[in-house]
């Protein structure tokens, strides 16, 4: 039998397995003599660490023996989940009559924004942010646009091209005052060994 | 050749690019996900047509609390606490006349260690332990190893108080150690 079978505080130089665990989940802080200088507790931390890791790795084998999800599901969870909850501000349009009260969904421009950055070959945008008061037409806004470009040479000119490629965009399709539109590289990708530079049909006009 | 790399990226930018409303990012989460999510909810509720059920509705509240995520990085565990909260409650719901939280004493199989140990990996081992727990164990023990829950948020996950998780996590961890042991 191994020592293992003795898990109780006479067998661990006084320390129960219940204090060694909370010891471990402390990050081994701050060092306690007793505990570090016992072979016995240094054994048992050891195998409160394999049986963790063990626990942990089980699922994940468990799920690899999952089948991958099925897409008429997938579509059945897209098709209940709410795009409301995330359509953020209503954002007004300048009307064009007394009457008129037009407003644009704050997720509408996001989404605009993601096309057009995404449409910058090298590019997907991660996020973006609209800060100021969207809901007054005409206040002032600045665009946060955060993004990941694949690795190489021309970053900055590609942030250029998200950065005038937005900003052109806003000021067709909204009526926001865009004061600027900052781009943050958040990520680098890995450039794309057969990259194909087949463009995406995302692009259609709405007037 | 954009919507191939949506698969590509990482957690984090999914998950902001969900939080700002793109579908497709979070389609790529749903596919990244969910035979995780199945698998814990097998092991929690038992091979059921109710996974399928308790998968979908995890997403959905995932979706509709994005904003709340602050860490999203953390997408994978936020992921997998939505789903255990859900699993929780078919369970209290399924026998609600019995103590989901029941103290059980029964000591495993006796022929449990020889089972163990003649798994064929170390993971393969800690699944046939975990399998010889008691439940109320089990499920303290998957709450604090794999979802990384502290002993006060089980406590009041599980309506429990602290002391009763203390000591079902103590019996727990001595269970798995001994059943582990026997594997090499």
């Amino acid at each position: 039998m191994s020592d293992l079978d003795a898990l109780e505080p006479d067998d661990l130089d006084g320390h129960s397995i219940d204090e060694l665990a909370d010891y471990l989940d402390a990050g081994m802080q701050p060092p306690d003599p007793s505990i570090d200088g016992s072979p016995a507790c240094q054994n048992a931390l050891a195998a409160i660490l394999r049986v963790r890791h063990a626990s942990l790795g089980s699922l994940e084998a468990a799920a690899r023996d999952e089948a991958p999800a099925d897409e008429s599901w997938i579509g059945g969870v897209l098709a209940n989940i709410s795009l409301e909850s995330r359509s953020g501000r209503d954002v007004p349009l300048r009307p064009q009559s007394e009457s008129e009260r037009p407003v644009m969904t704050e997720g509408a421009i996001r989404s605009l924004i993601r096309r057009t950055g995404d449409g910058v070959p090298g590019v997907l945008v991660a996020r973006c942010r609209l800060d100021g008061d969207v809901t007054e037409l005409a206040a002032p806004i600045r665009v946060v646009v955060e993004v990941a470009i694949v690795s190489g040479p021309s970053i900055v000119a590609t942030a250029d091209l998200v950065r005038t490629g937005v900003a052109q965009a806003l000021a067709e399709q909204t009526d926001l005052l865009v004061e600027a539109v900052d781009v943050v590289v958040r990520d680098l990708l890995e450039p794309d060994p057969d990259t194909d530079t087949d463009t995406d049909t995302d692009t259609e006009e709405t007037r | 050749m954009h919507h191939q790399s949506l698969a590509e990226l990482d957690d984090t930018v999914l998950a902001g690019r969900s939080s700002d409303g793109d579908v497709r990012a979070f389609e790529v989460l749903i596919r990244r996900y969910t035979p995780l999510l199945r698998a814990y909810a097998r092991r929690t509720l038992g091979s059921t047509d109710e996974l399928d059920d308790v998968v979908q509705e995890t997403f959905i509240t995932a979706w509709d609390r994005l904003d709340r995520l602050d860490d999203h990085a953390k997408v994978k565990s936020w992921l997998m606490r939505i789903l255990s909260r859900k699993c929780l409650d078919r369970i209290r719901a399924r026998r609600f006349h019995d103590d989901v939280t029941e103290l059980e004493v029964a000591a495993a199989a006796a022929d449990a260690p020889d089972r163990v140990a003649e798994a064929r990996s170390r993971e393969e081992a800690a699944e046939t332990a975990l399998a010889e727990l008691p439940e109320a164990q089990r499920r303290c023990w998957i709450m604090k190893e794999v979802l990384e829950y502290s002993y006060d948020d089980i406590a009041a996950e599980l309506d429990l108080p602290p002391s009763t998780v203390r000591g079902l996590l103590s019996r727990a961890r001595k269970n798995m150690i001994r059943l582990m042991e026997g594997w090499r």
